[in-house]
């Protein structure tokens, strides 16, 4: 039954790092360089466009760097691939963490923690004007990602008259600009986690939460990307794990993106002759997301193992009303949407080598994103027809000083308008980090993607003969750091010198407004100096 | 070059493994092929395609439907998706709006009609994309319907103002102190200044180009700036020529449209600017344009807006080169209809002529290009706007008297051109007019029908109920002489559910809010194909289908009137279609158009004499098939209701 994956791993690798580096190397139209800034916006892929997490890949965990120490005591992430079946969380005060791997887990019942997540650098190109964002995809190289920063702060307890222990987590995150780039004392700041969970409820196995929670499973750390599950709402859910270490967990949370699709607010007179105006929700509804997930873990050879994943959402809006006119309503449909995917991955258990593949399938109103509003309706105002389908590919591989991290993913997205049009794409993306660690302390990566775009827009290939723009692009990074946390894709934190080339062909630049810089370059060179870490957070383990 | 080429093998092969892109129509190129045969066949249909349906919310930007002058959202996949509506009504001809892209909006009115071009080689988005239009087109000849493209040659949209003041920003100036009249002479001992209202996007008229003026006093032609704001659509203009200044007149605003000068060089009023249209650049810039529409997605005419704005040396090379062009590929029977806003009919039916100039103006015109020698070929037809002024308007809502019908028509060998353009639709044009009733630059037929009954004396203290259903005999007497008149019948939008907005933009009202039917209160389903007009309209439309005669028969007026009191023939109006095309085919329409009494087909002992030979029966098939025998020398003595009529056709015919 046990079997040593790691030589289908490290063939699965090798093959996905063959493919993909001669096609990047191919994008090289050289433009003339010129300046100006643009957008090439993209459409909602699964996770919210607008939440900016990133964070650890599912390798992440128990599983511990070369030099560092076992696993606590602590429930492993049951999306990661943890070296062995899930464990019961121990409802006495674990034992202290390594005090040098501040990424594992730390101990149940002992009081307050804080963990982060945060990423800041300082760069630009190479004519010295700001960086931003270059992928086309909607998950591409993080390389050139913007600044971002989480501060957990939570409590454990461990009640020893129930056997339950509690955890309440706080988590607030910062996204760019900072104070000492724009001289502007204000920052943009967000609530994210604000939860209370309860393991060992009464039941051993059982455990219930209720809050605002980043409820989400593995990454493809590469893409800063969850591609299976990645939900944020307030809600509540519920869990067990059976002996059996398979796991079956349901939420079900609300939001409500700001969008007229979801509340119009009117002026009315205030009730018995006051004076001013009063603001009325006409249209005030919220959407319902539920999850339903099912996960197990076949344990294959001494640290190994296999794990499966089958997932499902399900996206709910009721009807409403809203005024299109003084005092004329208009009637709004409810809606619903639906979610199906599923994850296969394998690991070592050691040295973070793993590699996954997840599909995933959302219709109607969960094909646009839990954080979104749905566009571009059918006739009647339905989402009916819309659809997101997403195929991904993640894996990594250390050996001695070397490593290799890759991921990939295919995405078609069609909103439910018939027409083609701009937000209607079929898009993919390779891209590999091969990285090499010396003297335990340093490294440098290098990293080169591939990616391909086709959105609902046509050029005239020859007279009256049109055809899908194709768009490609090639970017390749290098990245020397330092990593006091010694060798690991994983470990971190990081200092890092970073040059990103980007290789564009026309039909990408053709994607950028005219005067963008991008609509302008063939090729593009950002340079950076920027750190990363990540300990002691819940988007770490769970 | 290996990477390179490896690359482009990993690319097809990404996309392939899991489905790609697919538009329904682009991936082929369009064969464009004729469609029409004979377009006195045609039934056309005008359609404003932001108000009749909104198939496609992707395309939907800064609607508000509240507003007349904005955008509302419909679109072409709007009207694909109404087809079977329209196919029920029997029409089979769909004129659209515009198809190019325009300026966004200027001082808060969009370019939702199409009329305000900024780029003539791009959609209007807010429409579709090409993919779009071509599926429309394509759906539309699946059911053997005809598509016409409006286009506009005489002038492109708000694209530049007039710096008038010289200080780089489109102003309207208030100048003055307002206390003498404007033009008024400076009384003795005073100098105060007139007031002067100037708009930089719209000045009027002057001969001279707009004058630029400080307050020292004048200071030469006005530059003009093409501002740049792409949010309100005001981006450069292509085809590249349209960026050059020197194409436009530069004259500003016509105010006299008296005056030749101002009429071809003049602004449109709107701020919509005259482009020169004598120059080989221009026009060739317009064909190329235009034609490649039809290229693009296999329409069969186009409907051709304000030409009499505009020389007749450029219909002459605009009508024949387009001809020529599409013929090359395969299209022949494209069939080109001009409007001129003019109840003129000799000015309206002069674009139809052969029109050939002088052996020295026709060769200046023919050393524009290498193509074919110009001859004197024009339009293929006209939008008859005389007779929707002397026949709908004077005629069926105000009750003048019928000779004048007989009057025009009888002008139309005189006005129009008789002998069919070489390559076109190859009909003469004085046989193919474009009939309507009303449009979208007119009020709707009902509307001033409406005060027409609301101000006559016999409906004072009727219900409202009863003038409603008076309205409704007028509307269905006038859609009578539409779909029988010699001709190709045009029915607006909304006519067939009795729509009855007012003046330009209350008649442009949006297909998905009907009102209610006359005479009742509440709205029907929008698209009803159940109600009164839409299936009196219907039954016109099947019977033109149905008869020859309807379609290609000449017309022989054989009663009218110039009496509209209380004589007994006061109103009415007979005239047979038979001979010509239509082989033995042979119908007589009637009508009384008198809002008052019955009249009869008979006055100071003279009785109407038809074609149809004694003993003839005639069956009045919108009538419960009431039959009428002809009597001896073909007299028909027939006595009709006011505002009623009668569709006559021989009882084997039926």
């Amino acid at each position: 039954m046990r079997r040593d994956l790691r030589p289908l791993l490290s063939l699965a690798v090798a093959f996905l790092g063959a493919a993909v580096s001669p096609a990047a190397a191919a994008q090289s139209p050289a433009a003339p360089p010129t300046t100006s800034q643009p957008t090439a916006s993209t459409p909602p892929v699964t996770p919210a466009e607008t939440e900016p997490a990133p964070e650890d890949s599912s390798a992440v965990g128990p599983e511990a760097p070369p030099d560092a120490v076992p696993a606590t005591t602590a429930a492993p992430p049951p999306e990661a691939p943890p070296p062995t079946p899930v464990p019961e969380p121990k409802p006495t005060k674990p034992a202290a963490p390594h005090p040098h791997d501040p990424n594992s887990p730390p101990g149940l019942a002992d009081g307050f923690h804080f963990g982060s997540y945060g990423r800041v650098i300082a760069g630009g190109d190479s004519t010295g004007r700001a960086g931003r964002n270059g992928d086309i995809v909607a998950r591409g190289s993080r390389l050139d990602e913007a600044n971002y920063a989480e501060l957990e702060l939570r409590r454990e307890d461990y009640w020893k008259s129930t056997g339950a222990y509690t955890r309440i987590v706080a988590t607030t995150a910062f996204a760019t600009p900072i104070f000492h780039y724009n001289g502007q004392f204000s920052a943009a700041l967000a609530i994210r986690n604000l939860y209370l969970e309860v393991r060992n409820a009464g039941v051993k196995g059982l455990s219930f939460w209720a809050g605002s929670r980043m409820y989400r499973g593995d990454d493809i750390y590469l893409l800063d990307f969850w591609p299976l599950d990645n939900l944020n709402t307030i809600g509540g859910g519920v869990g067990y794990t059976f002996k059996t270490g398979t796991e079956l967990k349901f939420h079900a949370g609300l939001n409500q993106p700001t969008d007229p699709y979801y509340r119009q607010t009117i002026l009315r007179p205030p009730a018995y002759n006051q004076f001013g105006a009063a603001e009325v929700a006409i249209l005030d509804r919220q959407k319902l997301v539920s999850s339903i997930k099912l996960s197990h873990v076949w344990p294959v050879g001494e640290s190994g193992g296999v794990k499966g994943i089958l997932y499902g959402e399900l996206h709910y809006v009721p009807e409403g009303q809203r005024e299109v006119e003084s005092k004329v309503y208009e009637s709004v449909p409810r809606d619903k949407g639906f979610v199906g995917g599923a994850q296969v991955g394998a690991f070592t258990g050691k040295r973070s080598t793993y590699v996954n593949l997840t599909a995933r399938f959302a219709s109607g109103l969960a094909a646009y994103g839990e954080l979104n509003a749905p566009r571009q309706l059918r006739p009647d105002r339905l989402t009916t027809g819309a659809y997101e389908l997403l195929v991904t590919l993640s894996g990594n591989w250390e050996r001695g000083p070397f490593g290799l991290l890759m991921g990939s993913y295919y995405r078609q997205f069609r909103n439910a308008s018939r027409s083609l049009d701009w937000d209607d794409l079929n898009e993919g993306i390779v891209i590999v980090r091969p990285q090499v660690w010396f003297a335990k302390i340093a490294g440098v990566a290098f990293e080169a993607s591939y990616q391909a775009q086709q959105r609902g827009v046509a050029t005239e290939d020859a007279p009256n003969l049109f055809k899908p723009v194709f768009a490609q692009m090639g970017r390749f990074g290098l990245i020397p750091f330092i990593t006091p946390g010694g060798p690991g894709a994983f470990q971190r934190p990081h200092i890092r010198l970073i040059y990103l080339l980007t290789v564009r062909d026309a039909a990408t630049r053709s994607f950028y407004p005219a005067d963008d810089v991008f609509a302008r370059r063939g090729v593009d060179h950002f340079i950076g100096v920027g750190a990363e870490w990540w300990f002691g957070s819940t988007s770490y383990f769970r | 070059m290996h990477v390179r080429r490896l690359s482009l093998a990993l690319a097809p092969a990404l996309l392939a493994a899991a489905g790609c892109l697919h538009f329904d129509t682009l991936e082929e190129p369009v064969k464009i092929a004729t469609h029409a045969q004979d377009w006195r066949e045609a039934v056309i249909y005008q359609v404003l395609i932001d108000r009749f349906d909104d198939g496609d919310d992707g395309n939907n930007y800064l609607l508000d439907r509240e507003n007349m002058a904005r955008y509302h959202g419909g679109d072409w996949i709007g009207l694909e998706n109404r087809l079977d509506y329209i196919q029920e009504l029997g029409v089979n001809t769909l004129w659209i709006s515009p198809v190019i892209k325009n300026i966004e909006t200027d001082a808060n009115v969009d370019g939702y009609h199409g009329y305000w071009a900024v780029d003539l080689t791009q959609p209007n988005a807010h429409f579709g994309n090409l993919d779009d239009l071509r599926s429309l087109v394509r759906a539309a000849h699946e059911r053997d319907m005809l598509v016409v493209i409006d286009i506009v040659a005489n002038h492109m949209g708000q694209l530049f103002f007039y710096d008038m003041n010289l200080n780089g920003v489109p102003d309207i100036l208030l100048q003055g102190t307002g206390t003498r009249p404007q033009g008024t002479p400076v009384p003795p001992g005073f100098d105060q200044s007139g007031f002067t209202h100037i708009t930089e996007y719209d000045p009027d008229f002057n001969p001279l180009g707009i004058q630029a003026f400080t307050s020292l006093g004048p200071a030469g032609p006005a530059p003009i700036v093409f501002p740049y704001d792409p949010k309100s659509g005001h981006v450069t203009p292509m085809p590249p020529i349209f960026q050059n200044p020197e194409i436009y007149n530069r004259r500003g605003r016509t105010f006299n449209y008296d005056d030749p000068q101002q009429l071809l060089t003049g602004d449109f009023p709107g701020g919509l600017k005259d482009v020169n249209t004598t120059r080989c650049d221009v026009k060739q810039a317009f064909v190329d344009s235009y034609a490649r529409w039809i290229e693009l997605t296999d329409a069969d005419g186009f409907r051709i807006d304000t030409v009499k704005h505009v020389e007749r040396e450029f219909w002459r090379y605009f009508t024949q080169r387009v001809r020529q062009r599409l013929a090359a590929q395969g299209k022949t029977q494209f069939f080109m209809f001009g409007e001129a806003f003019d109840g003129r009919d000799d000015l309206v039916g002069s674009f139809t002529k052969n029109d050939l100039p002088s052996d020295a103006e026709l060769a200046r015109e023919n050393s524009c290009d290498d193509g074919p020698k110009l001859t004197g070929d024009q339009l293929d037809s006209a939008f008859y706007f005389p007779q929707h002024y002397q026949v709908f308007r004077d005629v069926f809502q105000d009750a003048a008297s019928t000779d004048r019908i007989a009057n025009l028509w009888a002008n139309k060998t005189v006005n129009y051109g008789t002998v069919a353009p070489k390559d076109s639709a190859g009909i003469p044009p004085y046989k193919a007019l474009v009939n309507f009733i009303d449009n979208h630059d007119v009020a709707r037929f009902l509307y001033f029908a409406r005060q027409r009954v609301d101000n006559d004396p016999a409906f004072a203290g009727k219900s409202l109920r009863d003038k409603e259903l008076r309205l409704r005999a007028m509307l269905q007497n006038a859609l009578l002489m539409l779909m029988t008149a010699e001709g190709v019948p045009c029915l607006y939008y909304g006519t067939e559910l009795e729509y009855r907005g007012g003046n330009d933009p209350s008649n442009r009202e949006d297909m998905w809010r009907p009102y209610p039917y006359l005479g009742e209160s509440a709205a029907p389903p929008a698209f009803d194909t159940t109600g009164p007009t839409f299936v009196f309209t219907k039954k016109l439309i099947e019977y033109r289908k149905k008869l020859a005669a309807l379609r290609r028969g000449d017309t022989k007026v054989v009663w009218s009137t110039t009496r509209t009191g209380d004589e007994t023939d006061a109103g009415i109006f007979a005239f047979e279609r038979a001979g010509g095309e239509a082989g033995n085919n042979y119908v007589l329409v009637v009508f009384n158009t008198n809002q008052n009494h019955d009249s009869r087909t008979q006055f100071d002992g003279a009785t109407m004499t038809v074609s149809a030979p004694a003993g003839a029966v005639l069956v009045d098939v919108l009538g419960g098939n009431k039959k009428y025998t002809v009597g001896a020398g073909g007299v028909l003595d027939l006595t009709l209701p006011p505002v009623s009529g009668m569709l006559l056709v021989p009882q084997q015919d039926v």
